[in-house]
């Protein structure tokens, strides 16, 4: 075999899963190609010019905390931030950014650019290389065969992509470009279950056509809080959005051509996300709301094109200009590219172990929307996990798994390979029973460790992180021990403003449980020789303390209910010999090859019945051990 | 999967025996033992033959179920035999040879839930129900395996997951046109499942004492009759009455039924200090035995005058539930009193009142009669832990927490809940979620 170059990992796409596979790889020393069908759309954001958002901002952190590059991409090109919940409670809070679209693939393009053992290589994969039943490496259409150990495919919605606006359908990975139909072919070749997914974008406009005085103005945040842990503040001007929304002309517009929507005639037979629907579902399914709200983003400081969130759609161009216009405030908009339906395959991400390789062939691994998810975040995080693992696997290290009580990202993996999807699978927080251990300011603690031991995580970030750390430490101790002590001066008045009785001496982690004890008065009562204080580092803190309670009550309930969640199963169980499991039941636990009694419970379609069956089976061999 | 067998009717002797298998060769066993044509569910009359010699075993009634309309959700074969235990053990023996497998304690039952014929809650009471004494349990039991329990469950875990699903939109879906949160609303729904939890949670002491009977001490000094009553209430000679006092030196335990409901007596050796060795031992037992029980008798010699153990003994127990029985009411010299039970143990007087009023304490629960009762410990204590943590969530809502801390209690009751009813998933949740709200940009 001769190959035209070889790699020791080769990324197929350059999107948000293919950047952060390929630049993670290569940092961890392995030659790697990162092969994508167009150079100058590297790290093209799809739809969406954003970043984060509730749960999505937490993977981005926890992406940075490992090592990853999404967080100071956002941070160096973002032209709006802001910092979802504050209001709420810290662990419900995420960061979200508008990007410069453009800077952002500039960005990302240098970013790889200067990463050694990262090989930029334009083409089309087609087909892999496999010798003697293992994977050797891929073929191109132009005729050049590049060799690798392993593959990580991030390949979008390019696999079988088939574009939708109104009655014209036709083949493409994303407006104006071409789709990946071999590959597909090649994968369905392999025997891996393919299905079919769908999602959808809409118009984006001309910003000088728009009459801006009409809408609500969404400035950023005053002081932006940065994705990565490694940026200490955000400089950059910020542009403001603006929100808006349809009529019920808009409404009765869009039933009336419903017939013309690809999605209403059947034509398209994939399943969209729920999160995500376009303007025709949410006319269709809340037909009583009079109104849904828009959002206008502007897309860069160096382009007129706006962004009109909320109306995704695939009827026809023509049909988009005038419902637009309908629009009040966008009498005169001109759309620039319409929006459009989009279909592609995926992989049943269930043939994937926690390292995203996949099971069917070593070797290959899958990252991103290939998995079954929808969004550049979720698709970053596999991203990275699949690099990581890519190039330990040739280095024959043992992979990097995550865990769910540890990281969104360990939560998202586990969902997918145990579960399966039915739809796009975008993370939420509720998809997290450890919601509140897992916050955005506490992702550096539960993962950076991790970064540094892989050798993604360098001198000046671990220095950073520990210094971190040793100031939690000194606030965490100060906050025991000092007290507010009926004697000081502050006392009075910090009673009147709770209401409550403090009693005669109370230490600060106690002062800060009670409601109305914000940050702002903890630090007014910290000694002087302790500041400056970083609010930031004190918000940690204080959360830590606000979810301790709640969350050992939680884990004393969950250790009661499953308390035998870590009851192992051995390998290679057959469970068609246990007796009192039906055949479905059977089939989901060979499939799902769970290697504790606590994956085996959360699997979907598990009667109680069956479990109690399954844990009576492994008492029994407990015991016979 | 195996086919299994075993004998459904209790061991001995008797007219009849009932033999089930249940699996995917119990209809090809059945036509091998000489079932020759199979309509679903039609009790034959068929004679059984042992295939390797041709000997008869039997001629019996056999009705099969096709799966999946059976007890276990598979094919089941119901063998009605003779009740010989020589005919029962040559009837299983031969499934046996024929390929069968002897069921464990419970697996028919174990089958029936594996294959959802019957969830948890229904499957602990069939456990409940073969164990049931008397038949206010069986009812209860028979309540709890028509998955009343669940249906009792079910609006209030509804309420609980609307009250999640609203919280859960409010924190996740910020830049979307949602409805503004109505706290005051959440906060009265919350209290609507509390309320309903509790009332729940309650009958368990009712349940309990259903289940186990209500435990019934009956104490006095020396003499007074409580051997004599309590044999009256059992309605047959046991404790052993003599004139010697002290006679009775153990306690003696018998259950009746009481309009259906268990009472477990102990008859106890009279409390008198005395130094006999033996006698305080049986004292000791007694006192451990009042302290054991739901209810103690306190019984009185009503024709003569109140002495200082009865004193004692009355004023041991004025703070436990407790009847004062005023004995002996065909001597002369008996002076009735009120607030007491008067009865006469030897004649039968009052005896019908004294099995009301031992009735009424249970239902002194306040507990409606015919209502559910848990008789559970492990749903009770689901039940108090759902409790809990509902408390705590009203506390955080009131409060003016952040949804998160609100959620988390509302998750951990969720998943208690589950325990009875089944669990819902975050998978659940998100649809709930996505039927409500109009959400997505």
């Amino acid at each position: 075999m001769s190959f035209d170059e070889v790699f020791d990992v080769i990324v197929i796409g350059a999107g948000h899963a293919g950047c952060e596979a390929a630049s993670a790889s290569a940092r961890l020393g392995a030659e790697t190609g990162l092969i994508t069908l167009n150079l100058d759309l590297v790290g093209q954001m799809s739809c969406n010019p954003a970043i984060g958002g509730i749960a999505k901002g937490h993977l981005v952190r926890e992406i940075d905390a490992l090592g990853g590059i999404m967080g100071r991409v956002i941070d160096r090109t973002g032209i709006q931030f802001r910092l979802l919940n504050r209001s709420r409670g810290p662990a419900v809070q995420s960061p979200r950014a508008q990007a410069d679209r453009m800077r952002y693939r500039a960005e990302m393009r240098r970013t790889l650019e200067a990463t050694s053992s990262l090989h930029l290589r334009q083409g089309k994969v087609i087909d892999f290389v496999i010798d003697h039943g293992k994977l050797a490496g891929v073929v191109l259409e132009d005729g050049r065969q590049f060799g690798s150990q392993a593959v990580v495919v991030a390949t979008g919605t390019f696999l079988n992509g088939l574009i939708h606006t109104g009655r014209r359908t036709y083949s493409g990975g994303r407006a104006g470009e071409p789709a990946a139909i071999e590959l597909s072919e090649t994968l369905k070749r392999l025997g891996f279950p393919v299905g079919r997914l769908k999602t959808g974008t809409p118009p984006r406009l001309d910003g000088r056509t728009i009459d801006w005085s009409a809408f609500e103005p969404q400035p950023g945040d005053e002081i932006p809080v940065p994705f990565s842990f490694s940026t200490d503040s955000l400089e950059q001007k910020q542009i403001q959005c603006y929100v808006g929304y349809t009529t019920e002309q808009v409404h009765d517009a869009i039933r009336a051509n419903l017939a013309q929507s690809p999605l209403y005639s059947g034509k398209i037979k994939g399943i969209g996300p729920r999160y995500c629907p376009s303007i025709e579902d949410k006319v269709v399914k809340f037909s009583d709301k009079s109104r849904h709200q828009l959002f206008l983003e502007p897309e860069g400081h160096d382009t007129n094109e706006v962004y009109l969130n909320g109306f995704s759609t695939s009827l026809p161009a023509e049909l988009q200009q005038d419902l637009v216009r309908m629009i009040p405030g966008m009498e005169e908009a001109r759309v620039i590219r319409p929006g459009y339906a989009i279909e592609y395959d995926f992989v049943d991400p269930r043939e994937l172990g926690p390292d995203l390789q996949t099971t069917r062939l070593p070797g290959l691994f899958h990252a991103g929307q290939i998995n079954g998810t929808t969004g550049y975040e979720e698709a970053a995080c596999q991203g990275l996990l699949a690099g990581i693992n890519a190039a330990l696997y040739t280095q024959k290290r043992e992979s990097l798994r995550l865990r769910r009580e540890e990281s969104y990202i360990g939560v998202l993996v586990e969902d997918l390979i145990k579960q399966g999807v039915d739809e796009p699978y975008r993370i939420f927080t509720s998809r997290a029973e450890y919601r509140l251990a897992l916050r955005y300011d506490n992702a550096d603690e539960r993962l950076e460790g991790y970064g540094r031991e892989l050798g993604l995580v360098g001198d000046s970030d671990w220095d950073r992180f520990n210094a971190r750390q040793s100031r939690l430490a000194t606030l965490r101790a100060a906050l025991e021990t000092v007290r507010l002590r009926r004697s000081d001066a502050r006392h009075a008045a910090v009673t009147a403003l709770i209401g409550g009785d403090l009693g005669d001496s109370i230490s600060l982690s106690q002062l800060a449980k009670r409601p109305k004890v914000d940050a702002q008065l903890i630090m007014s009562l910290l000694p002087a020789e302790l500041k400056p204080i970083n609010e930031s580092d004190l918000n940690s803190v204080l959360a830590d303390s606000l979810y301790a309670g709640y969350l050992d009550t939680q884990k004393a309930a969950i250790a009661k209910l499953y308390q035998h969640d870590t009851l192992k199963i051995p390998r290679q169980t057959a469970f068609s010999t246990i007796s009192g499991l039906s055949n479905e039941i059977v089939e989901r636990l060979d499939r799902a090859q769970p290697l504790t009694f606590g994956e085996a419970r959360r699997l979907p379609g598990l009667t109680p019945g069956a479990l109690s069956t399954l844990l009576a089976y492994l008492s029994a061999q407990q015991k016979s051990l | 999967m195996n086919t299994i067998v075993a004998l459904s009717t209790p061991r001995g002797r008797g007219a009849l025996a009932v033999i089930r298998l249940s699996g995917p060769d119990a209809i090809a066993i059945a036509q091998r033992m000489g079932l020759s044509e199979i309509e679903d569910r039609k009790a034959t009359l068929t004679t059984l033959t042992r295939p390797k010699d041709n000997e008869v075993l039997d001629q019996v009634l056999l009705t099969c179920f096709r799966a999946p309309h059976s007890l276990t959700g598979e094919d089941v074969v119901e063998i009605s035999c003779h009740g010989s235990p020589a005919v029962v053990r040559s009837v299983i023996d031969t499934t046996l040879e024929l390929g069968a497998v002897l069921a464990g304690p419970g697996e028919f039952t174990l089958r029936a839930l594996s294959n959802g014929k019957i969830n948890l809650a229904q499957a602990e009471a069939i456990r409940d129900l073969i164990a049931a004494q008397t038949d206010a349990a069986v009812k209860q039991a028979s309540r709890q395996l028509n998955g009343e329990l669940s249906v009792a469950l079910g609006p209030l875990k509804e309420k609980l997951i609307e009250a999640i699903v609203v919280l859960e939109s409010a924190l996740e879906f910020v830049e979307d046109d949602l409805p503004a949160v109505r706290v005051q609303e959440i906060e009265k729904e919350l209290a609507k499942v509390s309320t309903g939890v509790e009332k729940l949670a309650r009958t368990f002491a009712a349940g309990r004492l259903l289940q186990e009977g209500i435990k019934v001490t009956i104490t006095g000094r020396p003499n007074v009759g409580k051997s004599s009553l309590f044999n009256s209430l059992i309605e047959r000679e046991r404790a052993i009455v003599t004139d010697v006092p002290g006679t009775t030196r153990d306690t003696l335990t018998e259950a009746i039924d009481l309009e259906g409901i268990p009472v477990i007596l102990t008859d106890t050796a009279g409390l008198r200090k005395t130094t006999d060795g033996i006698e305080t031992l049986g004292m000791e037992r007694t006192r451990r035995a009042m302290g054991d029980s739901d209810l103690v008798l306190v019984v009185l010699d009503g024709s003569t005058e109140l002495g200082p153990s009865d004193h004692d003994l009355l004023s041991q127990t004025e703070n436990t539930r407790r009847l004062v029985v005023r004995n002996k009411s065909d001597l002369p010299g008996f002076a009735a009193l009120s607030g007491c039970i008067n009865v006469s143990a030897r004649t039968g007087e009052g005896l019908t009142t004294l099995r009301s009023a031992i009735l009424a304490s249970l239902h002194n629960n306040g507990v409606e009669d015919g209502s559910l009762l848990i008789t559970n410990a492990r749903h009770y204590d689901l039940l108090c832990s759902t409790q809990r943590e509902l408390e705590a969530a009203r506390a955080a809502l009131r409060e003016g927490h952040s949804e998160e801390l609100v959620l988390a209690p509302l998750h951990n009751a969720l998943r208690f809940l589950g325990q009875i009813t089944g669990e819902t998933t975050t998978e659940d949740i998100l649809s709930e979620i996505f039927a409500t709200f109009c959400i997505g940009k």
